[in-house]
């Protein structure tokens, strides 16, 4: 029956050449979405290594170029903090904090092999201000400043790609671009996970060290239920420390789901357009079929004559779609599969795997549903009517 | 073999009503070859498709074989064509899109036949029509005559005890007319099939067992 099926189908591959077509670039189409949905869905469904809820980030402007001047004013905000019981950890850090819009990263090298990486400068209480557990080593330390090695702590990302499968813990490694002129760095610690960016930012490569004296953004975890009065207590009386400085802190929560719709808005844009594309293609299917039995009574009659029950009217409708729909795939797939063969945009292979699967699951249901109803009328014709003859 | 009791058919539309059959009684014997004939318009198809078990009657009843099929079901009046009747039609009805010996198989499609047998028992039909070296030929590769000797190998494939013939000389010159007839006389008496066949031909009429003469819906003899 089935090769019955493909016979006709062959036969008549002009006629349906332009479902074929549809289903092709339904399939593309589809194929695009689903793998983008699965790249973001195992993104957002490992872990972020850090914690939002109740951090804010502290913007603080000393307004002075003098750096010996920024250390004493940063000590008085750091000692006035101190005070707050609300506040119950903070660290000042580069200005590329979790969710900000701000990036810094360095090439780094080891034995040769150089890659990039995002660099955060933090002090020692960064890991509890953002709740980050260490996943071997330590964190460093005050004490680790004075060795002769700059103290880092890095994802297990950068760790791969440095060291492969080696203990990064106790490495040395340098300055991918000067390393004559920098001093090297010293793994001291591993953290699993740090999705700064988003939640659906793929893992990548981070790199902690001390922070430097010109670090005046800074993460602050409150006490849960800390609202917007301890917030502008906080400001005011930090403002009232200094002449000129301006004080804007920000809940981390609002920031993080600021960049998560930087990555949602355009999914769901290109659903909705895709879901508009696939609705035109499923009305345009639905008319070619009903085309298409209309013009092919006389067989349907026939078929009927010859011992063909309604539902095996029905099937064959069903089942002739499904082919044209193979016949489209089959192209599809061809094109699809060069994306984990040519390693398209640097992404695992599965992520295109399960997209293909899932698109293909969606054609075939959607070719289903669309084919149900005209293979239904097609089954209650009636053979005597159709067959008949002047 | 076939017994028909009081058929009547009523053609109902929103403003008229056919009368297509009006009381018609037939008892046709197994094994003998029947021809019905009769002015366009007075039911022949219509009576030759309620044999066929294609439509029904508005009343009266069907009995196949001895077997009543009035309240049949869809599956078991399926099964009653696919295995019991063989149909030829006026105009062939011959799927364009398949080759010769894939139409000849189309019955034995709705059964539990493997292919292989598809194969042979649909060349073995063919033989008896003549067209062996036709098999890998598309329809319209082939003449009127031709075409209908296809659907005879179609109609005959299952070995089904009844064949019904509407016109099936209609669309053929009296040649290839006269071939099928010849066709369908073997068919009837080697192989001892039943058979109804609608004609507009005299002389072919003359040739079967028994004639009857329909008018506007009426049997007349
Ligand atoms: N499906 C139908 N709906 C309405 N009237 C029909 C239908 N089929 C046949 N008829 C009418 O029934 C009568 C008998 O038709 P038919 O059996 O096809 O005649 P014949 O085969 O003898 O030429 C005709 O008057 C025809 O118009
Ligand atoms: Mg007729």
């Amino acid at each position: 029956m089935i090769k019955h099926l493909f016979k006709l189908i062959w036969k008549r591959r002009k006629s349906n050449s332009l479902m074929m077509t549809e289903i092709f670039f339904s399939f593309l189409i589809l194929f695009a979405v689903c793998s983008l949905g699965v790249y973001n869905f195992q993104n957002y469904m490992t872990p972020a290594g850090l914690e939002t809820n109740n951090v804010w980030v502290a913007f603080i402007n000393f307004n002075t170029a003098n750096d010996t001047a920024k250390v004493q004013y940063k000590e008085l905000v750091s000692q006035q903090l101190k005070q707050y019981p609300e506040v119950e950890s903070f660290s000042y850090t580069s200005s590329n904090a979790p969710f900000t819009f701000s990036t810094m990263s360095n090439s780094v090298a080891y034995n040769k092999k150089k890659v990039s990486s995002d660099v955060i400068t933090v002090e020692p209480d960064f890991p509890k201000a953002m709740s980050m557990t260490i996943a071997q080593g330590r964190w460093f330390t005050k004490a680790d400043m004075a060795g002769n090695f700059v103290p880092v702590v890095i994802t297990k990302h950068l760790a791969k790609d440095l060291f492969g499968t080696e203990d990064a813990v106790g490495k040395i490694f340098g300055d991918g671009e000067e390393a004559a002129k920098s001093k090297k760095m010293k793994v001291v610690g591993v953290v699993d996970y740090y999705k700064h960016k988003s939640d659906f930012q793929e893992l990548d490569n981070s790199l902690f060290r001390p922070s430097e004296k010109w670090d005046d953004t800074m993460v602050l975890k409150v006490k849960p239920g800390s609202g917007a009065e301890v917030e502008a207590k906080i400001v005011r009386e930090l403002a009232r420390l200094g002449k000129d400085w301006t004080i804007e802190i920000q809940q981390m929560d609002g920031m993080k789901s600021n960049r998560n719709n930087l990555v949602l808005v355009p999914v769901i844009i290109l659903l909705i357009i895709c879901g508009f594309l696939v609705f035109n293609v499923a009305l345009g299917m639905f008319g070619v079929l009903f085309q298409t039995i209309n013009r092919r009574k006389q067989e349907i009659g026939v078929r009927r004559a010859m011992g063909a029950t309604k539902g095996a009217i029905l099937w064959h409708f069903i089942g002739e779609t499904a082919v044209i729909a193979t016949f489209g795939l089959i192209l599809g797939l061809f094109f699809a599969v060069q994306f984990p063969l040519l390693n398209v945009f640097d992404i695992e292979a599965s992520v295109y795997l399960i997209g293909m699967l899932l698109a293909v699951i969606f054609i075939y249901v959607l070719v289903g549903i669309c084919a149900f109803y005209p293979s239904r009328q097609a089954s209650v014709l009636q053979p005597a009517v159709v067959l008949h003859e002047e | 073999m076939i017994q028909l009791k009081n058929i009547e058919k009523v053609y109902r539309t929103a403003t008229i009503e056919t009368v297509a059959l009006n009381k018609v009684n037939l008892d046709i014997e197994k094994g003998e070859f029947v021809s019905i004939m009769g002015p366009s318009g007075c039911g022949k198809s219509t009576l030759l498709n309620i044999i066929g078990l294609l439509d029904e009657p508005s009343k009266g009843q069907v009995e196949i074989d001895g077997k009543q099929t009035n309240g049949l079901s869809d599956a078991q009046l399926a099964s009653f064509r696919n295995q019991t009747l063989g149909f030829i039609f006026q105009s062939f009805h011959l799927i364009n899109d398949l080759p010769v010996l894939d139409n000849v198989e189309l019955p034995l499609l709705y059964r539990n036949v493997s292919s292989a047998e598809r194969r042979r028992l649909a060349s073995e039909a063919l033989e008896k029509v003549g067209l062996s070296n036709r098999m890998k030929h598309y329809p319209n590769q082939l003449s009127g005559g031709q075409k209908q000797r296809v659907a005879i190998a179609r109609a005959i494939v299952g070995q089904p005890e009844i064949i019904l013939a509407d016109e099936p000389t209609g669309n053929l010159d009296s040649n290839m007319g006269n071939e099928i007839m010849d066709i369908l006389l073997t068919l009837n008496q080697r192989d001892k099939a039943t058979i109804v066949m609608v004609t507009h031909d005299e002389n072919m009429a003359k040739r079967t067992h028994r004639l009857i003469r329909l008018f506007d819906g009426s049997q007349v003899s």
